[in-house]
């Protein structure tokens, strides 16, 4: 008994001690970050590219950016896979700290959950750009999609096919509220249907992000609103489980989706889909280095700067033109016929 | 009396030498070989501290489940536990402080520990199914209480115990220390680690010998919530954040795989929490080499399958060697 009870002492002991070295541990003051060093020679710069995951043509696509602008700018390049862990996310970010990496550019899985990386990265004197999906903690800069104006688009593509508001119902297949970013495409999508005075009558959350996801959703949303008679939902493999669920169900209900991934625009060309608001992932993940650029090369200062991305609305009218526009910068055959 | 000494054949010393030596043989495999490979990305005393203090996420969790696989049980609802716990702990610390807010985690993960020991004790719901549905319950219930938002952590104390440092080392590596060490005198000095191996060899003559085995298995759950409720602490201290979706996800099945590959096994009655550590550590420094070497994720995955079924394939030579002679 008495063994016990002195481990039982040692153990609190130690428990103690810990907790006093952990507030004693604690910085006081108020958060800083380190400014970056003096210019470079681009040869020196290395690019770090943390990607919450390669499976998706989106971030196959601004990897491409990264990756092509590196090389037109003559930086040295790496890249590390999230692969949809926020966990592996930190780790990723502290592993190109300790790589000593010049600058990173993240897309991160769960940008709420990245504050104190960012932070450790500005302590360490790297900067950090977003690539789209949102931010937290001390970034330089986000390059994102104007997801708010891309909604509104759908609205009004939607709105065009069905002239009396008072007779239309729409649904909304939105995305979870920690992506904020995202969440604007819907926020945009209401706004505008507001304006236009249309009704949306069903605004669900797509639980699992995925085209499975989207079939799922579209089937309580038809059955929450029978009479729907178009839908917005804003990530493109969602729009075409939704729009594969409508087509079995023999409906003609319009989908609208997000991203212009390739298999949206195989939908479109099959018929399926209506349309899409097609990002520009390469173009995102471009800029991000080329913002990276003005920092570690030309000495410039950006402090939590959101710089906005063109989105275009394709429908089957422009879908070839826009398609090849599409292989033509980012090489990627599968939006070929 | 004289002591009794045991001469083992050269076939048992082998099995004995793969018992003691062998994940750590594995160890220094995975980390020579990507050391060489990708010599200053890999092998730097950063990058290797960053490893090791990522380890504590799983290697704290998987005390517990040490433990509860061996009484011969199962806890899947872990991953959720973490959420759940997290997204409390989380809200109080907004209103109450970072030390509050850590206190709740903990004690909310253990309660919910507790609540799993009782449905598989008094209720007799196999343990499988009973923390089956609490996996949906617990998550759900992070869900409904956050609205779905993420919940952010931003008190120092709090952040400083999953990022802060201490003597050059991240803190994270003395906490899972601590609490490997607190472990091990529970398994080896105290009655209860008897207690567990007897209720996981047989639960009817532990029970025959006098030990109550109900109250055994309600403390194995108690305790599981414990050490998850540590690792929900860092878990959201390093991401600055608990998210009720993403918190957690997977969890249960990166805990698993670090005690399974620990040598503990899954019918009960043995296990090491050396090897769990161990495991824990082959996992975390294979991830992070693979990742820098920017394989591919599918093979990552086939990678980590292959290292399971080779550590858990030693496990089975070194108890043919030792003529199952222990």
């Amino acid at each position: 008994m008495k063994k016990y009870l002195r481990i039982s002492v040692f153990a609190v002991l130690i428990l103690a001690l810990v907790v006093t070295f952990a507030i004693a541990g604690c910085k006081t003051g108020t958060e800083s970050v380190k400014a970056t060093a003096k210019t470079m020679k681009a040869a020196d710069v290395t690019i770090g590219f943390s990607v919450w995951t390669m499976e998706f043509t989106f971030f196959q696509n601004v990897e491409k950016g990264v990756k092509d602008a590196c090389a037109a700018l003559g930086f040295k390049y790496t890249m590390l896979d999230q692969k949809s862990d926020a966990t592996q996310m930190v780790q990723d970010m502290n592993t190109l700290v300790n790589q000593k990496v010049s600058g990173i550019v993240s897309t991160p899985v769960d940008p709420g959950a990245m504050g104190p990386a960012v932070q450790k990265a500005r302590d360490a004197g790297i900067p950090v750009v977003c690539a789209d999906i949102g931010k937290s903690g001390p970034v330089n800069a986000l390059i994102v999609s104007d997801n708010f104006k891309g909604g509104g688009l759908a609205a009004e593509f939607l709105a065009n096919l069905f002239p009396d508001p008072a007779a239309t119902i729409f649904g909304l297949g939105n995305c979870k509220p920690q992506w904020t970013y995202a969440r604007q495409r819907g926020e945009g999508f209401k706004a505008k249907a507001d304006e236009l005075t249309y009704n949306i009558q069903s605004d669900i959350i797509v639980q699992n992000p995925s085209a499975e996801g989207g079939y799922d959703t579209m089937q309580q949303m038809m059955s929450a609103a029978p009479d729907i008679k178009g839908a917005f939902f804003v990530s493109g493999r969602e729009a075409v489980g939704a729009a594969n669920y409508v087509k079995s169900q023999n409906k003609d209900i319009k989908i609208v989706g997000y991203n212009g991934d390739p298999e949206e625009f195989i939908a479109i060309r099959d018929g399926i889909l209506s349309a899409t608001i097609l990002q520009q992932p390469y173009v995102i993940g471009y800029k991000a280095v080329e913002t990276l650029k003005e920092i570690l090369v030309d000495g410039k200062s950006y402090e939590n700067v959101e710089i906005p991305a063109e989105v275009k609305l394709v429908t089957p009218e422009n879908l070839d033109q826009i398609a090849k526009e599409v292989m033509d910068s980012t090489g990627n055959s599968a939006f070929g016929e | 009396m004289d002591d009794i000494k045991i001469v083992l054949t050269p076939k048992q010393k082998a099995g004995s030498w793969l018992g003691s030596f062998g994940l750590i043989a594995i160890l220094l495999i995975i980390f020579g070989f990507f050391s060489l490979t990708l010599r200053g990305t890999y092998f730097n005393w950063g990058n290797i501290k960053n490893m090791v203090s990522f380890s504590s996420y799983v290697g704290i969790g998987a005390i517990g489940m040490t433990f509860c696989i061996m009484t011969g049980n199962f806890d899947i609802s872990i991953g959720s536990m973490l959420a759940l716990a997290g997204v409390l702990g989380a809200s109080a610390a907004l209103k109450l402080g970072g030390i509050v807010g850590v206190i709740v985690t903990i004690v909310v993960a253990a309660l919910l520990g507790l609540l799993n020991g009782l449905f598989v004790t008094k209720l007799k719901i196999p343990a499988f199914i009973t923390t089956l549905g609490m996996l949906f319950i617990f998550r759900a219930l992070a869900y409904i209480y956050t609205n779905n938002n993420p919940q952010y952590i931003t008190d120092r104390f709090w952040i400083f115990l999953g990022n802060g440092s201490f003597l050059g080392l991240p803190f994270p590596i003395f906490i899972m220390g601590l609490c490997y060490l607190i472990a091990f005198f529970m398994l080896r000095k105290a009655p209860f680690g008897r207690y567990i191996l007897a209720v996981g060899t047989n639960s009817r003559a532990a029970s025959l010998s006098g030990i109550n085995v109900e109250n055994v298995k309600i403390l194995v759950f108690t305790l599981i919530g414990v050490f998850v409720g540590v690792s929900a602490v860092l878990n959201g201290s390093m991401l600055g954040a608990a998210n009720p979706g993403m918190m957690g996800d997977g969890y249960e099945f990166q805990v698993i795989t670090a005690v399974v590959l620990g040598g503990t096994a899954l019918a009960g009655g043995s296990g090491s929490l050396g090897g769990t550590l161990l495991a824990a550590l082959i996992v975390v420094f294979l991830k992070t080499g693979m990742s820098n070497a920017q394989v591919n994720s599918y093979w990552q995955q086939v990678a980590t399958g292959v290292v399971l079924i080779v550590a858990v394939s030693l496990n089975k030579l070194k108890f043919w060697l030792l003529g199952q002679a222990q």
